[in-house]
């Protein structure tokens, strides 16, 4: 008990130290930033003035809501791609289980089709579905798609043999055999896949609003940079950093939800 | 995978039904007992993994084979199970052949193969679940079983939580939770080490004392043979042959623990040991 009650305040001092000596070195990391900007050792052009960061977080945020604005739009497109991916993909992942022969087939495609660098089909989809949301959800989904595709086939393959040969003598149907053992196997494998492929429709939606778009985060920042706005650019890209952190929570809380056994 | 195991299953079958005729004409049928004839099994064309091996058990009898590694006793269990089709002898289980998947006979691995996502009590449900066993049945044996072998309070634990030995006992509740007439063992206790292992022993000593079940039991390790069964069936290295079947009179109820103190217990071994040894030079 005393053990106990000598560690915490240790563990908790710890703690406070790594805060305190992170915010400090953030606060010397800005200050010479500011410095360096300000006296134009190096020219603000080329790196922002902090100060100017937060002043346009703050009015894009509080002010005037055009960030909000845009971060609505990239958030909606990342869904959309990252459904649309990951459900054709799971989808794709069961027929190629069911039937081998698709996959044999098929593979040769995919596996060109995922070689093929997917930005460079920016143009494409820019021309078939326009500059609004859809081509930036198709560039996405196309990047989610091939991720999740490649996890959920390891991990319905990835069935333990003990277990198939549990469920022989048992004399479990084709039916339980799924669902009672192949899908719960393979959710720690989908699930990693499911991370990977949200990271990469944001990226997707990203660049295609970089490229052209009429909302969204990625359209502010080719905006801002192209009209010189560092500051801005800056501002734009600690949103993005921030949204994917909290994108990478949000799914790994509900992994822990889903997958306490582990 | 899954079709793959749908065509074998379909295999067994069409070879388990032109064998039942041959059961039936010479006269094996015996609805009680396990009879094997004349067994004979190659894999490949170069492999002869067991030769001419005859043995019958008794219902309620606890056999077990030991031999060196190699000599084919998983094979004769696999065969058993219906794992893989008979393809010379005759085998019969209560007067019908092997077929993975029939009811009245259970198998347990050598790992625990426990499911990782489903708790302790989940999981020695988890094959009578399969088997389509009235719900409060099946939970209420379950929880019987996992009392019975030593987990009581671990029910909703999961396997991460459990040590090797807790987890083959969760493993040994799960078989003993199905309501089969014949228990198929393949080397249960192997990877437990020696103290866990003759516990275990005990708690399934335990179990079939409860309702005489008729057991095969595949080990390499004579005293747990020889402490478990009703006899011991030798076999040689590869082709496994049977050199000899051993009656083991020690009375039930048996000590694991006492036994080991037992001069008859000990003449046993060393009777078996010979044998064993035989069967290496052979």
């Amino acid at each position: 008990m005393t053990f106990a009650a000598n560690q915490k305040p240790y563990w908790l001092t710890e703690n406070v130290i790594i805060g305190v000596s992170r915010i400090v070195f953030l606060a010397v990391f800005f200050g010479i930033w500011e410095y360096v900007a300000r006296t134009n050792l190096i020219r603000p052009i080329f790196i922002g003035i902090p100060s100017e960061i937060a002043k346009f977080l703050w009015v894009g945020l509080f002010v005037e809501f055009t960030l909000e604005r845009h971060l609505l739009w990239t958030l909606v497109s990342t869904f959309l791609a990252f459904t649309i991916g990951s459900a054709a993909g799971i989808a794709t992942s069961l027929v190629f289980v069911t039937w081998p022969a698709v996959e044999k087939f098929s593979d040769p495609l995919l596996s060109a089709l995922n070689a093929l660098p997917r930005i460079a089909l920016a143009p494409l989809f820019l021309l078939w579905f326009g500059l609004g949301i859809w081509s930036k959800v198709a560039l996405g989904a196309s990047l989610t798609y091939f991720i999740v595709l490649s996890s959920a086939v390891a991990g319905i393959r990835g069935t333990n043999s003990d277990h198939l040969i549990l469920a022989r003598t048992l004399g479990a149907s084709q039916r339980q055999i799924f669902a009672r053992i192949t899908l719960p196997n393979a959710v720690p494998t989908i699930f990693s896949g499911l991370r990977l492929g949200l990271i990469y429709a944001l990226l997707g939606v990203i660049a295609g609003e970089i490229i052209a778009a009429e909302h969204g985060l990625g359209q502010l920042l080719s905006f801002l940079a192209g009209s010189f706005q560092i500051s801005g650019v800056f501002a734009v890209l600690s949103i993005l950093a921030l949204l994917g952190m909290s994108l990478l929570w949000a799914m790994n809380r509900l992994e822990n939800r889903l997958l306490q056994w582990r | 995978m899954s079709e793959v195991i749908g065509i074998r299953d379909k295999a067994t079958q069409a070879i388990g039904s032109s064998e039942e005729m041959t059961a039936g004409s010479s006269g094996l049928g015996n609805s009680k007992s396990v009879l094997i004839q004349n067994l004979d099994h190659h894999f490949g064309d170069n492999f002869h993994a067991v030769s001419n091996v005859s043995l019958s058990l008794e219902p309620g009898e606890f056999v077990s084979i030991v031999g060196p590694s190699g000599c084919g006793k998983t094979t004769v269990l696999n065969l058993l199970a219906g794992l893989f089709p008979v393809r010379s002898g005759d085998v019969s289980i209560f007067g019908s052949p092997p077929r993975a998947g029939r009811h009245d006979v259970a198998y347990m691995l050598a790992r625990d193969s426990l499911f990782p996502w489903l708790t302790a009590k989940q999981n020695a449900e988890f094959g009578a679940d399969i088997r389509h066993m009235d719900r409060g049945l099946r939970s209420s044996r379950a929880a019987h079983l996992l009392e019975a072998v030593g987990l009581k309070g671990f029910e909703n634990s999961y396997p991460k939580a459990l040590s090797h030995g807790m987890r083959q006992r969760v493993a040994l509740a799960r078989t003993f939770c199905l309501e089969s007439q014949l228990l198929l063992m393949d080397e249960p206790f192997g990877a437990l080490d020696a103290q866990t292992k003759l516990q275990l022993e005990q708690v399934l000593l335990s179990l079939w004392m409860e309702e005489r079940r008729t057991v095969v039991f595949i080990t390499h390790d004579l005293a747990e043979a020889i402490a478990l069964s009703d006899r011991v069936i030798v076999m040689s290295s590869r082709p496994g042959r049977i050199i000899d079947d051993i009656q083991i009179d020690l009375p039930r109820p048996r000590s694991i623990s006492a036994l080991q103190k037992d001069p008859a217990y000990h003449r046993l071994y060393s009777l078996v040991w010979s044998k064993l040894e035989m069967g290496l030079q052979l």
